[in-house]
């Protein structure tokens, strides 16, 4: 048993009327980074919350570097055994400064005041150690884009001497080049005997750095073992319980008339000029590194920033919007990057989440919402979804991440809208979820709807999108054809930082 | 899964509520067996009125997840501006128009002022309270006016506000349900009501949906001046004279009334059927413990723990269910 860093066995969590983890073990070696793999909803959370002591297991045993747990484990004591855990939903206290958030309760004092100076070198040397020789340690953390709050986080747990650390969705919010950066990081800690849980989604990075692998489906342990033992089939398969042939399904597009133009957009320093045409019947991609700009030109079409200048046209007429209202009357929807913040109600139920923006379409004249159409039109979303829930009054907070989407999706499936933009559309989702993600995109295209995606994982854009827009720095950098380009070229137009145009 | 079906909270909250009124009918009746006799209860219901219209208003803004501080003082400037024009010989009917555009003016400026330029609800509402009692202090040169008298159209104010019965019930309280069921409406079955809820529970998912947060924020705050403006002529039929300091605290009432109704002022949630057993609770301990000849300053301990509590329950309640979220 003491070959292993973490060994939990026989680990069973039981939650008001549903079993999260049932009889499931996990084997993690010094030195060693293990991907932790499972669809939303697999348990792969749980289990790590339970290693790090925010929950307590029903039942099972864990031993941490050859300490048993006895009883139940807090996470005090689970830091003090050297684990930490990055979570997915950064947890930084945004009017802070990197430096405080990293020593946020363990503050250095000295001579009974706060030792601002040693705290701010010891924040330096860390972001360092990470390659990170840019950031001021007294930044407020957010002013900071995602990506690098990441970071900071990052470099937070390994301040803390973290011998095993668990690493949830690290890579969902950064660019190409951070993540590169964040891998070397993992190998450097993997040779200094650290031990690492990699959970992801994005099956296509893990070769890089991964050595072995655990498989979780619906609470159950299903396998482990070397990763290279394992195709990439053989692991999805595992992971789903039935074959999925095609990862990126592509239909063919047939351009029809133009349906947007995009006319000399500018908006704050993000978009400094953006113009560009869409097609009836085509998806349109946008690719861009962490702060290139994209999320911002969509938001600035859609109305939800204000923009400086420029003209949004829809079939011939130009859009006057001003707001995220204006837009959606207009035929132009957004499913935003941010889910939780930007995309639902969590506390609200799925069905008022479903009706909110399209509740024109089912009140009568003084504004009753008619509850027949209502049902029929959360109906209509629930099965061409699949959306798994027990019912549409349950706060739309408690579905998975996949779930969830499908809602802010079916949202606007609703309404018949010119123009979709899906911002991150499968953003911390499961495999199985992306593929009817995608599914619903072709669906939308073959209707001739205009789809717009921006994705910051290239194998989804570049699988997904018929014509990419590269951005850099607030300006469209190249226009490339997904089926001849390489990785390689859409990194060389995502990083002219230094392109023309005023 | 086989999740079965489970209460929603908030209907937990309210029948909570309601099992307190039960029970403090129960209690109150031992300590003192006046306390149900026929004419008493006509009178405690009649004493639940004005909590009801202040706590209708105040949930409608505690559910778009801000507060309204300045209901007291549109009580007042209500009961003020009402009585000093019909002092000064104006019908009543005039009088309550003019009262009524200038309560609706300060809930405006509240939606303005919370929803269009971003200010801290509480700073902003402690803003418009403190403007709106000087201008109930002012409407008569700063004295209180005198009695609005008893001639036929001041008389039959006072009858069908306060005094008057109809099938047995005072009037005020066939006002308050009439006024509470329209707003039961509109916030249970209308998109207004949607929006409501909406903005409550995560602006920022609402405005990208397409919800207009100033006017859905505005909508709630004119809610809750109307509910103030009612009940400002409800104490002024009572008193008979307008007073200045007429609805003193009054705000503080209307958030225990929805609170302990199950309404959360983190927004978002809450029914409005527990505004009723909110400010039944609130009247029948003020009742109750005045027939059990309890001392003022004891009151006031009781029902400050009472409102605690409430939200405290509520908090911890919401906590407690982050716990058992969908596995993942």
């Amino acid at each position: 048993m003491s070959e292993y860093a973490v060994s939990m066995e026989h680990i069973t969590k039981f939650f008001p009327g549903v079993k999260a983890l049932d009889d499931v073990q996990l084997h993690l070696r010094t030195g060693e980074v293990m991907a932790l793999l499972g669809e939303n909803g697999a348990g792969k959370s749980t289990l790590m919350k339970i290693l790090s002591g925010v929950y307590t297991r029903d039942s099972g045993d864990i031993e941490i570097f050859g300490n048993r747990v006895e009883g139940d484990l807090n996470t005090r004591q689970a830091q003090e055994l050297g684990v930490a855990i990055i979570h997915q939903e950064l947890n930084m206290c945004q009017h802070l400064t990197v430096a405080n958030n990293m020593f946020l309760g363990r503050e250095l004092i000295k001579g009974g005041r706060l030792d601002f100076a040693e705290m701010n070198r010891q924040a330096v040397e860390q972001l360092a150690k990470l390659g990170i020789n840019d950031l001021a340690p007294n930044t407020v953390v957010g002013t900071l884009p995602v990506g690098r709050q990441q970071m900071v986080e990052i470099a937070k747990a390994l301040l803390i001497n973290a011998k095993v650390l668990v690493m949830d969705e690290p890579s969902s919010a950064l660019s190409n080049a951070e993540i590169d950066e964040m891998f070397r990081i993992v190998k450097e800690l993997r040779s200094q005997g650290c031990a690492i849980v990699y959970i992801s989604h994005r099956l296509q990075e893990l070769h890089h750095i991964v050595d072995s692998v655990t498989i979780m489906r619906d609470g159950h342990y299903i396998t482990e073992g070397k990763f290279a033992d394992f195709t990439m089939d053989e692991i999805i398969a595992n992971m789903v319980g039935r074959e999925i042939t095609e990862q990126f399904p592509r239909d063919e597009a047939h351009q029809g008339k133009k349906v947007l133009e995009v006319k000399n957009l500018r908006a704050g320093r993000a978009v400094k000029g953006i113009s560009f045409d869409a097609y009836e019947g085509e998806v349109l991609g946008f690719s861009g590194l962490v702060g290139a700009g994209c999320t911002e030109t969509m938001r600035a079409i859609f109305g939800a920033d204000a923009k400086d200048s420029g003209e949004v046209i829809l079939d011939g007429k130009p859009l006057n919007i001003n707001s995220p209202a204006d837009a959606i009357r207009q035929g132009i929807v957004l499913a935003p990057e941010d889910r939780k913040k930007d995309g639902l109600c969590t506390k609200l139920s799925i069905r008022e989440n479903i009706a909110l923006p399209n509740l024109d379409l089912i009140c009568n004249k003084i504004g009753t919402v008619l509850r027949g159409h209502e049902n029929k039109m959360i109906e209509k979303g629930k099965s061409s979804l699949t959306i798994k829930m027990a019912n549409a009054e349950v706060a739309a907070g408690s579905l998975s991440g996949g779930n969830q989407q499908k809602i802010v999706v079916a949202k606007w499936l609703a309404r018949d809208s010119r123009v979709v933009i899906f911002d991150e559309p499968t953003r911390g989702i499961d495999v199985a979820a992306k593929v009817e993600i995608y599914q619903i995109i072709n669906q939308l295209k073959k209707q001739g709807v205009v789809v717009i995606i921006v994705s910051s994982e290239l194998p989804e854009v570049m699988g997904i999108s018929d014509r990419i827009l590269v951005m850099c720095n607030g300006r469209i950098t190249g226009e490339v054809d997904p089926r001849t380009v390489t990785e390689q070229e859409i990194m060389t137009y995502a990083t002219q930082f230094g392109s023309n145009e005023g | 899964m086989g999740k079965k079906v489970t209460i929603s909270q908030s209907a937990a909250s309210v029948i909570t509520a309601f099992v307190g009124v039960v029970i403090l009918m129960i209690v109150f009746s031992f300590m003192n067996p006046n306390f149900i006799k026929f004419d008493s209860i006509m009178a405690l219901l009649r004493s639940i009125v004005p909590y009801l219209l202040v706590g209708i208003g105040q949930a409608y803004v505690c559910i778009t997840g801000n507060i309204d501080l300045s209901i007291g003082s549109v009580l007042g400037m209500s009961a003020m501006i009402t009585a000093t024009l019909i002092c000064n010989g104006s019908s009543p009917i005039l009088a309550i128009l003019a009262s009524f555009v200038c309560c609706m003016a300060v809930g405006f400026i509240n939606g303005v002022l919370v929803g269009k330029f971003k200010l801290p609800p509480f700073i902003a509402t402690l803003g418009t309270m403190t403007i709106g009692r000087g201008i109930a202090q002012l409407a008569n040169n700063n004295y209180n006016t005198d009695n609005i008298g008893s001639a036929g159209a001041a008389q039959a104010f006072k009858d069908i506000l306060y005094y008057g019965k109809t099938a047995g019930i005072f009037n005020g309280v066939w006002i308050a349900l009439i006024i509470w069921a329209i707003f039961f409406y509109i916030l249970s079955f209308t998109r207004s009501g949607r929006h409501i809820y909406a903005i409550g529970s995560n602006v920022d998912a609402a405005r990208l949906s397409g919800v207009n947060v100033f006017a859905a924020t505005t909508k709630a705050y004119m809610v809750s001046s109307f509910c103030a403006f009612v009940t400002g002529l409800v104490t002024l039929a009572q008193s008979g004279m307008g007073d200045m300091s007429a609805g003193m605290s009054y705000e503080m009432y209307a958030v225990a009334a929805a609170v302990i109704g199950g309404i959360s002022t983190l927004g978002g949630s809450g029914l409005l059927v527990g505004v009723i057993a909110g400010a039944s609770v609130w009247a029948i301990l003020q009742s109750g413990l005045t027939f059990a000849k309890v001392p003022v300053a004891y009151r006031n301990i009781v029902i400050g723990i009472l409102v605690v509590a409430c939200v405290l329950f509520d908090v911890i309640r919401r906590n407690g269910t982050h716990r058992p979220k969908a596995k993942s």
